[in-house]
């Protein structure tokens, strides 16, 4: 089903990318955030989270995300975001997240910085 | 004409999908187009969230009514006998809920009185054109 939340890790040189599918919410935000918990603990210097799969996302999605800046930037690290639908694009947009986040179009854009 | 859904959750966060393909199926029915109708999901979820949040047990109940062109949602929480500040996980951000309920309905609010906790919203379906 392609609304189902889904999360995946792929490491590279000096990067790494967490990719997210499906519906981003207050019942699954906490496994996304768990997700990055464990990507900045690595060492990396880019984490680029690509938000091109999900399908809904919710201020507890957006929370957690804000907290994984957060503490990645304490880390010294650079985290980026992928976004190409426009639905979701609004919502960060309403949020004034636009701001606050790094967003690129493409995977190999938010890796390059 | 005036069509009304109820819909009753127990209070659990994976049950809020439900929630949300009501708001779809109501705003669909009313002719929503596809941007109001994403807009609506987007709202009654986080007038969800702004009740269930920090709630154990309990049962959340919706109530969709839809008149000519307007939607209005009143959620109202009933609190089980469990021990508040424990089950639902996933701290909302109570500043981007509001920005976002500002941005996609007309009207919207949130009372508690009583031990009982209710959130409202309002949303009007752009008219259509000639």
């Amino acid at each position: 089903m392609e609304d189902t939340f889904e999360s995946s890790v792929e490491q590279g040189d000096g990067y790494t990318v967490v990719s997210v599918a499906g519906e981003v919410d207050v019942a699954t935000a906490p496994a996304l955030r768990e997700r990055l918990d464990e990507t900045i603990g690595q060492a990396t210097s880019v984490v680029v989270v690509d938000l091109r799969g999900v399908t809904f996302i919710d201020s507890t999605a957006l929370g957690v995300l804000i907290g994984a800046l957060n503490r990645f930037a304490a880390e010294g690290g650079a985290m980026r975001l992928v976004i190409t639908e426009p639905r979701i694009i609004k919502i960060f947009e309403i949020t004034g997240l636009t701001e606050l986040f790094d967003i690129r179009s493409s995977r190999q854009e938010a890796i390059a910085g | 004409m005036t069509d009304v859904v109820e819909l009753s959750l127990p209070v659990e966060a994976d049950l809020l999908v439900l929630a949300r393909l009501t708001a779809a199926t109501v705003a669909s029915r009313a002719s929503f187009d596809v941007e109001e109708i994403e807009d609506l999901r987007l709202a009654v979820d986080e007038l969800c969230i702004a009740l269930i949040q920090g709630q154990g047990d309990g049962r959340l109940e919706l109530r969709f009514s839809r008149d000519e062109d307007q939607i209005e949602v009143l959620g109202t929480l009933r609190p089980g006998p469990g021990v508040p500040g424990g089950g639902i996980a996933g701290q909302s951000d109570d500043g981007l809920s509001q920005r976002i309920l500002d941005a996609l309905v007309d009207e919207h609010g949130h009372e508690s009185t009583d031990g009982r906790s209710q959130a409202w919203l309002r949303k009007r379906r752009a008219r259509q054109q000639a």
